[in-house]
């Protein structure tokens, strides 16, 4: 049987009917957000980051096989393990095989969207091994059995009595606990215990510097930090898009990681591993999982930029009242619509088209991926691939044969002012058109631009054009 | 073992963009170049990092009793401290759980993050003592600033030569319920810079 595509609108559907969820979400979001204004506009050189880190990226992911052998040879030379895995299977194979060699039966982690990517965590809990994640937010999406609805703060979706309620039930603590500082306490306490007996530990990595050998972490919560430095033996999953070329180049890419996610200038903790520390052992697993393919995509390799800042996601305001969990895919957002579909054409089919257009994410990706058109070059690709539902192919036809004459268009849009003014509301607001859902329809203009320009700016033209 | 390593470079090799497209820009130094005091003290507050007050005759010792009054376990990575315990002492990663308050000495911060260094070298290859006390007393001297993440990356041998190397920039953090910003989550509960001069 054919996968069926991910159900987007419908998913956000249920998610606007909750208000009280849906208007704190799209608030959150819209706070860090600004946030992140205020810290752009604090730097001069905003542009010229982004400007470097965009050519950085470009360049690295065009000599990717050249930097990720310089790479290897000198994690070796640290005492680093590396491993090269094709796939999701491969990686978890690989990862279990290093717990089986040290016998170890727990493992605690930091937020790695690699390993939700690779189902790691159900590979390895049927072969005997407890996986423990250790940040908050993701810790309370594993114990409500929901995949993190953003690649940055795992959790936004939910509101202090649901994280209550979660923490009652597996950690037995009051239901009604009603702060945020005495869960978050609760979770302390509860982790402790769990680092302090943990066989193995496991990060991700945000980058990787090839000219070092090392790799870079960051976050807030210390508990990558304590993952990797309380057990004996630490497990990094890293992409390969995450290279960079010199220890140098970070500091573009560090003064703009934390202030593009969460409007702060840096996170908590930035950890630069470059060997394993004493008695101790470090494996780097490097994880291809379509990566490697993507880069031959002519109008979608520069999506292997991103630094997963969740800055995209935040700005969109579909994203924004829709929720993660609503694009049904490990990747949600913006840059989810332009990458989920390399994973999975037809699944992900949907996802290109829960946008606006308004090229927000675009502008505020502070590595410059064209978020937007590639949007827009997806709709096209699916089209050509018969990806389309029946309703938006055939509007979409219509649509197409409108545009492409503009006698044609303009009458329709001439015809359009009037329809808003004139037509009953059940003929704009039906199922035909989704767009009227939660949504009011624009005002209607009196007079379009192009009736306007044709009036005034030709007259003057001519006008000049006389007197010259 | 090595086929999917081959199997991924070779496809990488047939599938990129032209190199000759894509040149790697030099190396940047970019942005405000104060590398002041005033600017670090501000930065570290601004991530919920504090400096540790000297009051009037104070040593290191009688302001971490009056700021930290009921701490029992003061562990020193620093030969001109004592404490109750030195690191060293320490013997697995899992001991530094019981340490309320450790001091140690940072090589450099930067001014612009209000963000301090260390590595195995000032932690004696006990890293998970950062992480597992309770508190952190950072001792720094202001002549070790450098003002950016850019001359830092530049600047400083430590990124090309520790094993382990991290920039705490305040406290532990989170604010992933429900967006309430809190200050002391997985790691330490407070960091304190002590200026040595």
């Amino acid at each position: 049987m054919k996968v069926k595509p991910v159900n987007h609108a419908k998913a956000a559907e249920e998610f606007i009917e909750d208000t009280a969820h849906m208007d704190f979400h799209d608030e959150r979001l819209w706070d860090l957000r600004q946030k992140r204004d205020e810290q752009m506009h604090i730097l001069p050189e905003w542009q010229e980051l982004r400007a470097r880190a965009s050519a950085i990226k470009e360049h690295t992911l065009a000599n990717l096989p050249e930097y990720l052998e310089q790479f290897e040879a000198n994690a070796k030379k640290n005492g680093i393990h590396v491993h090269w895995a094709a796939d999701g299977a491969e990686h978890n194979r690989i990862v279990g095989e290093i717990l089986e060699k040290h016998g170890a039966k727990s493992l605690i982690k930091s937020k790695s969207m690699v390993t939700e990517e690779c189902c790691m965590r159900e590979y390895l809990e049927p072969r005997g091994v407890v996986v423990t994640e250790t940040d908050l937010g993701e810790r309370i999406q594993q114990l409500d059995n929901q995949m993190p609805s953003h690649i940055v703060v795992p959790a936004v979706h939910k509101l202090i009595p649901d994280v209550a309620k979660i923490f009652a039930e597996h950690y037995h603590t009051d239901p009604n606990d009603s702060s945020a500082q005495s869960l978050a306490w609760q979770q302390r306490l509860a982790a402790r215990p769990v680092i302090l007996s943990a066989d193995a530990g496991m990060t991700g990595g945000n980058f990787v510097v090839a000219e070092t050998g090392s790799f870079v972490v960051c976050t807030n919560e210390g508990n990558a930090d304590l993952s990797a430095t309380v057990p004996g033996l630490h497990i990094a999953t890293i992409g390969i898009e995450r290279l960079v070329p010199r220890m140098a180049d970070m500091g573009v890419f560090i003064r703009m990681l934390s202030r593009s996610a969460l409007g702060s200038p840096i996170t908590q903790y930035t950890t630069h591993f470059r060997g394993p520390q004493k008695g101790s052992e470090m494996h780097v697993v490097l994880v291809d999982n379509g990566r490697s393919h993507r880069l031959g995509m002519e109008d979608f390799w520069t999506s292997l930029k991103c630094i997963r800042c969740g800055a995209c996601m935040n700005t969109c305001p579909v994203y924004r009242r829709s929720g993660g969990l609503s694009y049904g895919a490990v990747y949600s957002g913006p840059i989810g619509a332009i990458i989920d579909p390399t994973f999975n054409e037809r699944k992900y089919s949907t996802l290109p088209f829960a946008s606006t257009m308004n090229g927000s994410c675009t502008n505020v990706c502070p590595v410059k991926i064209n978020i937007h058109e590639q949007l827009y070059k997806w709709r096209r690709v699916l089209a050509e691939h018969h990806e389309l539902p029946f309703v938006k192919r055939e509007v979409m036809h219509m649509a197409g044969k409108l545009m492409g004459q503009p006698t044609l268009y303009r009458a329709a849009i001439n015809s359009t002012e009037v329809a808003l003014s004139t037509m009953p509301r059940f003929v704009l607001y039906n199922w035909l058109n989704p767009w009227g859902k939660h949504r009011e329809l624009p005002h209607p203009v009196k007079q379009t631009f192009h009736s306007w320009y044709k009036q005034n700016r030709l007259k003057t033209k001519k006008k000049e054009g006389e007197s010259a | 073992m090595s086929t999917s390593r081959d199997a991924i470079l070779t496809r990488l090799r047939d599938n990129r963009p032209d190199p000759k497209a894509h040149p790697l820009p030099p190396v940047a130094r970019l942005g405000d170049m104060d590398n002041g005091q005033a600017r670090f003290e501000n930065s570290l507050q601004i991530l919920g990092g504090q400096v540790l007050e000297r009051q009037e005759g104070d040593t290191l010792a009688t302001a971490i009793a009056r700021r930290f009054p009921d701490s029992k376990i003061i562990c020193s990575a620093v030969p001109d401290f004592d404490g109750t315990i030195r690191i060293e002492e320490l013997g697995t990663p899992q001991q530094a759980a019981s340490v309320d308050v450790l001091v140690v000495r940072s090589p450099f911060g930067i001014a612009e993050m209000g963000s301090i260094y260390l590595s195995e070298a000032q932690l004696k290859d006990l890293n998970s003592a950062a992480h597992l006390t309770q508190h952190i007393v950072v001792i720094l001297s202001a002549k070790n600033l450098t003002a950016n993440m850019h001359t830092a990356y530049m600047d400083r041998p430590e990124f090309h030569t520790a094993n382990y190397g991290v920039l705490m920039s305040g406290p532990s953090a989170t604010a992933d319920i429900q967006g309430v910003l809190i200050r002391g989550a997985q790691g330490v509960r407070t960091l304190s810079v002590w200026w040595e001069d």
